[in-house]
């Protein structure tokens, strides 16, 4: 929405949606890592981190002070801070940027708490849009299985709670997932995400995910000599004495104790 | 009664058609004397026997806390800054103004989207964008404007000093104080006019003395108040219509 043309990013954006327990993360993990590998600079920006926001969701989400439009407002906040401060600057240098849900994230859920979608797509407008965007669509059954295998002590807000479904935490997160994916059907169609079959073998979604993303990292930014573990190797040192980064290796000298 | 309307789509919360209350607006610019005029009209309403919310842009139990952290640092950009600012200003409509109306009071409202809009489009943010983010709001019975000329106004902002933000100096960069205020103000001004022309606003010429300006105020929100009185007996016969459509509603169709 401002006067910055979008056309013109170097960068390339790959960005995961899914309900939870549809296995996006541990996609988008893999394929963060292959990409290191391959030399390339990677920037993640996770859902609701900004550091000048969170803390107010936070506040939000303890008091319960969240009503499905100030629940909207305050992750649009969250997610223009992102945008603002590490996604757009690091796709204006020509980075790749990883992103564990977009705004699809906020059109699924807001609209199944009755905001409407063609006012979240006008406050999201700012937003530059994804490079290849994935959906992984997993069926309801499998992904509360998965999640629930773990027991989590569900939240307020994450079990949906706040929408009245159910006074049972369980129940309640099981319905509301389940209107989040049909919000989601929606959403993918309309926005030309990549569905993806996320009941296949892991490998395979892999495959499939580096096979739709590589015809994409043509020119991209890479890290040349600026691998650490090349230099350890060429010198014969260990490294004792670095501390090692998991996402590339730009910043290992501000690891030295 | 206050029939329920929105600039936009309507949002998750308020559901109801009408609400009994009033919703009034006092728009202006900072030192324009706004504060002054509700405290007058919240007194002049009371001594009536209209109950009254007086609310302004102070800060939500929600946001206010996050905002002034932020705002402390000069960390945030437009965008993020105005969502913020959206979340505050929807966390009081729907539990300070909403409750309020329904309880069949007057909701005096100084200052509302529009400094937010005024405010925001000067520094560059894109009115429009503005003016959809804020289409969850409630388009008030009555906006007022309060219009004054920034040589009017420098005297009233003299005696108290200038402020960092209502002189503009977070993004003209100016060095000089005077001239920035200047600068700032007058394009403040015209957008406030642009909003007053499309949104129907009550301009009132507010150069003028506060008991004038008071008179004329006066009038605007007497017209709006009127027939409260008799709301709540329109309110029964309303609810006594609902109960006949449902019960024919109900009736088996031979």
């Amino acid at each position: 929405m401002n006067s910055f043309d979008r056309e013109d990013l170097p960068g390339k954006l790959f960005i995961v949606e899914g309900i939870d327990g549809s296995g996006k993360t541990t996609q988008l993990d893999l394929v963060h890592k292959w990409l290191v590998g391959e030399g390339y600079l990677v920037v993640s920006s996770d859902w609701n981190s900004s550091p000048i926001v969170k803390g107010t969701t936070k506040r939000g989400k303890k008091r319960r002070l969240l009503s499905p439009m100030s629940f909207s407002l305050i992750h649009a906040a969250d997610f223009a801070s992102r945008i603002h401060d590490r996604i757009l600057p690091a796709l204006q240098a020509g980075a790749i940027v990883l992103a564990d849900r977009y705004v699809y994230t906020a059109f699924a859920r807001d609209v199944v708490r009755g905001v409407h979608l063609e006012w979240l797509r006008r406050v999201y407008s700012f937003a530059p849009k994804p490079t290849v965007a994935f959906y992984f669509d997993v069926p309801l059954d499998e992904a509360i299985r998965r999640i629930m295998q773990g027991r989590p002590n569900l939240k307020f807000y994450e079990a949906g709670l706040d929408m009245g479904l159910s006074d049972d935490p369980e129940e309640s997160f099981r319905t509301y997932q389940g209107l989040i994916k049909s919000a989601y059907d929606v959403v993918v169609d309309e926005f030309g995400l990549v569905r993806m079959d996320a009941t296949q073998n892991l490998i395979r979604q892999q495959q499939q995910m580096r096979q739709l993303l590589e015809p994409h990292l043509d020119g991209v930014m890479r890290l040349d000599g600026q691998s650490l573990s090349d230099a350890l190797v060429k010198a014969g040192l260990r490294g004792r004495y670095v501390e090692r980064q998991e996402v590339g290796s730009i910043n290992a000298s501000r690891g030295f104790l | 009664m206050t029939e329920v309307r929105f600039y936009g789509h309507r949002p998750p919360g308020i559901e109801e058609p009408h609400l009994p209350g009033r919703l009034i607006v006092i728009e202006g610019t900072d030192g324009v004397g706004r504060s002054t005029q509700v405290a007058l009209l919240k007194e002049w309403l009371e001594d009536r026997g209209y109950a009254v919310l007086d609310t302004g842009l102070v800060r939500s139990e929600l946001a206010g806390p996050g905002i002034k952290r932020a705002k402390q640092g000069h960390t945030l950009d437009p965008i993020t800054l105005n969502l913020f600012y959206a979340t505050d200003f929807w966390d009081r409509l729907e539990r300070q103004i909403v409750p309020a109306l329904r309880a069949g009071m007057v909701a005096l409202v100084d200052r509302y989207i529009f400094s937010l809009i005024a405010r925001a489009s000067v520094r560059g943010v894109s009115r429009e964008w503005m003016e959809q983010l804020y289409g969850f709001a409630l388009v008030p019975d009555r906006t007022i404007y309060l219009d004054v000329d920034v040589e009017h106004l420098l005297p009233r902002v003299l005696t108290r000093g200038f402020d960092f933000w209502e002189s503009g100096l977070d993004f003209l960069g100016e060095q000089d104080v005077f001239r920035s205020f200047e600068i700032y103000q007058a394009e403040l001004l015209a957008e406030f006019l642009r909003l007053a022309e499309d949104h129907g606003f009550e301009v009132v010429d507010a150069r003028s003395s506060i008991a004038g300006v008071f008179d004329v105020l006066r009038g605007h929100v007497q017209d709006a108040v009127r027939g409260m009185e008799i709301d709540r007996l329109g309110q029964y016969r309303e609810a006594a219509a609902d109960v006949v459509r449902v019960t024919e509603s109900e009736a088996p169709s031979a």
